[in-house]
């Protein structure tokens, strides 16, 4: 009798919660392979985060897919960073995915592992990939599926305000094979040549900096059994931090708080206050444009006894991915396929979304770069020999990489709990996610 | 209740009226469910359903993209062993209790300033009760990064006194003191309500008082505020029903991380994370409903205690 009524009363729950189950339930249809393009009329939904100069360009290159296309319709859907993802999440819970979005690799294990992105390989009659390099192309695989086109991969940098350092007569060190100490030094003098107006250094910043650093010191933050970041190497990462606000080459604790998730017009490089910082090497031209009265610069990581060789790899930038809930496969794999290959797409976007994978891409825009531009290609060339191998990508259960640093570093950098510490408490809740969705 | 017998009555003598009534009674009913049929989908569509929903989904794992699971009691069992939780409640009860009185007694004090007929009155009421207009609004939220960062106004101000004041948003001391004030700040719907409040005491009351030689001490004790206690009940009820469910603010002066070190977790910003950054929908369900248990209990005990403080003189 009793469990007569339990079930009765779990039918009832579920049927009245029929609407979201169904609604998930579009996750993990059959897969697509081999589609054929319709010839009727199609509209598909595409998806991108970035400011309005992205979206001008973007805009322009679907004209440009649509004039070629006339039967296919694309309808944009742009957001900041931060509405894009919960937009992302909540339209694909429904089941409503965009068609084609712009991905990146924090979330890229966490959608494909739900099933919620299309296997390219099934789709390989329209969508040709293979003018990318395979370095590339494999961080766009999620265990060996290709889930993603990649758009490129950048390394990180020290970008570097050259007009301060002449401001202040402060002679930089040789920035093509420098140390941690003549980093620090010149930070330091700046700091104390500007009588403490300028700052020498902003302190890292995010998850990217963190997998340089461990890689600098023999490590890495993921590896293909999940988490691989040791305690001592995550403090030392807080404590070289630490180091720099003590010793007054980096602003205040207050400060650098408060300018935690500045927009990149409101970070105290673009405004002037700090002359270095670590930046991922496709934002360089954006904060170039950013500051117009200074004259910024872009250099390899400073290294030295006893860093390990090899500690840049190319982080990928972006990606485009497909839904699997797509009701048009075919003309999705076809928009991607003309975003990847068609040279005036390259044309169009030009570095807006990072140096492009596709190297036909980078011929088409050579020609046409400005100085930033020329600069930024440089640095890639010049990093591209010291490249090491590519780490896996952040796996399932980690998207929230960057918010679970950032809140770390507070309690490290206020002093709350120690770098070792903090550290520990770090390592063993990113443990914990990642555990929980195996 | 009361509202119910008369209904009722009202039927009765429908139904007395005789055979026409009776054609009449099931016309208006019919136009009666007409009228209500918006609201009532909406309720159904929008409230209840998603609530039954989000009850279903407290009791299972549900990463937004596939199928929830069922997992009985684990999301409980899990609030008892999660810090993040025991920071945000003890952020949202501080925030609660400090700012819900502290907004009441501003909202009074300045009521009874504008009760006194003061010229213009229309004027400074429209301009005091401006900041309630915006004060949950995104660009106010903004503004106050402004005035309490590091270089804003605040501190501009404590220079001139050769003060040299922290960055009030990013030290984990004073971020919570800068939200409260926020709140503080926007007291004009409760300033209206009591104003109109004011207005239904009698005066007669007042001059009887003065009569008998009572101080304006003695009249705000034993007038005012005795004839304004149900309406300082209702404002504290509502006060603390909005300031639990808080969120606006807090996302975006810590830019949604509820920092600095998790100073500003409000409780609404912490299930958002879990259920739209972690992917733990099941869980953020569940913490909602562990919200929606806490404003029941505080409003039940407001309710039980007003027995005790609030005066109905009709």
């Amino acid at each position: 009798m009793k469990r007569h009524t339990s079930r009765a009363l779990r039918a009832g729950v579920a049927a009245a919660t029929a609407g979201v189950t169904l609604a998930a339930c579009g996750v993990g249809a059959e897969p697509v392979r081999n589609p054929e393009l319709s010839d009727g009329d199609v509209t598909i939904s595409y998806a991108w985060w970035g400011a309005e100069a992205r979206a001008q360009l973007t805009l322009e290159a679907i004209e440009l897919f649509e004039e070629e296309y006339p039967n296919i319709d694309v309808d944009p859907q742009y957001a900041e960073w931060g509405g894009y993802w919960d937009r992302m999440a909540t339209t694909t819970a429904a089941g409503d995915m965009p068609d084609v979005s712009q991905f990146d690799q924090i979330y890229l294990s966490s959608y494909a592992d739900r099933g919620a992105l299309l296997d390219l390989s099934g789709v390989s009659n329209i969508l040709d990939i293979s003018a990318l390099d395979e370095r590339i192309l494999e961080t766009g695989r999620v265990d060996g599926t290709q889930y993603a086109v990649p758009l490129g991969g950048a390394a990180n940098g020290v970008i570097i305000n050259t007009t301060l350092f002449e401001e202040y007569g402060v002679e930089l060190p040789d920035t093509s094979d420098w140390t941690w100490d003549e980093f620090t030094r010149a930070a330091d003098d700046l700091v104390t040549a500007s009588d403490g107006e300028v700052r020498g250094v902003s302190p890292f910043a995010d998850s990217f900096s963190l997998g340089v650093w461990a890689r600098q010191q023999g490590s890495e933050v993921f590896d293909d059994e999940g988490v691989a970041l040791s305690a001592d190497v995550l403090a030392s990462f807080w404590q070289r931090q630490l180091d720099w606000i003590d010793s007054g080459a980096a602003p205040s604790v207050d400060h650098i708080i408060e300018t935690t998730g500045a927009t990149l017009d409101q970070t105290d490089l673009v405004t002037g206050r700090t002359a270095m910082a670590f930046i991922p090497a496709g934002a360089f031209i954006a904060y170039q444009s950013a500051a117009p009265d200074f004259d910024l610069d872009l250099v390899n990581w400073p290294s030295g006894d006893g860093i390990e060789p090899g500690f840049q790899y190319p982080k990928p930038t972006m990606y485009w991915v497909a839904a699997s809930t797509s009701e048009h496969p075919a003309e999705a794999a076809l928009l991607i396929d003309f975003l990847t290959n068609d040279t005036r797409v390259g044309e169009i976007f030009g570095l807006d979304r990072g140096e492009p994978a596709n190297p036909a891409f980078t011929e088409a825009i050579e020609p046409d770069l400005d100085d930033t531009g020329r600069e930024a290609l440089a640095f890639s060339e010049s990093v591209a020999q010291e490249m090491g191998d590519t780490p896996p990508i952040t796996p399932n259960g980690a998207s929230t990489l960057d918010a679970l640093l950032n809140r770390y570093t507070q309690q490290a950098l206020l002093g709350e709990t120690s770098p070792r510490e903090a550290a520990e408490g770090f390592i063993n809740e990113l443990t914990d996610s990642v555990r929980a969705v195996d | 209740m009361s509202a119910l017998d008369e209904f009722r009555s009202i039927s009765r003598s429908r139904r007395r009226t005789g055979p026409a009534g009776t054609d009449e009674e099931t016309r208006d009913n019919k136009v009666a469910a007409i009228f209500l049929a918006p609201w009532l989908l909406g309720l159904l569509a929008i409230t209840i359903g998603p609530m039954i929903t989000s009850l279903y989904l407290a009791f299972t794992d549900y990463n937004l993209l596939q199928d929830p699971k069922f997992t009985g009691l684990e999301n409980i069992r899990r609030m008892f062993t999660d810090d993040r939780l025991a920071e945000s409640l003890q952020v949202t009860f501080t925030y609660v209790i400090v700012s819900v009185p502290l907004q009441l007694v501003v909202a009074l004090g300045l009521a009874l300033l504008l009760d006194r007929g003061i010229r213009g009155l229309s004027l400074y009421r429209s301009i005091l009760y401006l900041p309630s207009l915006l004060g949950a609004s995104v660009a106010i939220a903004v503004l106050w990064r402004l005035v309490f960062g590091a270089d804003g106004l605040v501190n501009s101000f404590l220079d001139i006194f050769g003060v040299d004041g922290p960055s009030w948003v990013s030290d984990p001391d004073t971020a919570l003191g800068t939200l409260i004030i926020l709140h503080v700040w926007t007291f004009g719907a409760p300033m209206v309500i009591f104003l109109a409040g004011l207005r239904q005491i009698p005066r007669e009351l007042y001059e009887a008082a003065a009569t008998d030689g009572a101080s304006r001490r003695r009249q705000l004790l034993s007038i005012t505020l005795p004839l304004l206690s149900p309406i300082i009940f209702f404002n504290l009820v509502l006060g603390l029903i909005g300031s639990f469910q808080s969120f606006t603010q807090a996302f975006i002066v810590s830019n949604g991380t509820g920092g600095p070190s998790d100073s500003t977790l409000f409780f609404s910003l912490y299930l958002y994370q879990e259920g739209f950054t972690s992917f733990r929908m099941g869980y953020a369900s569940a913490l909602a409903w562990l919200l929606l248990i806490i404003i029941g209990a505080f409003t039940a005990l407001n309710f039980w205690a007003s027995k005790y403080w609030v005066f109905y003189h009709d």
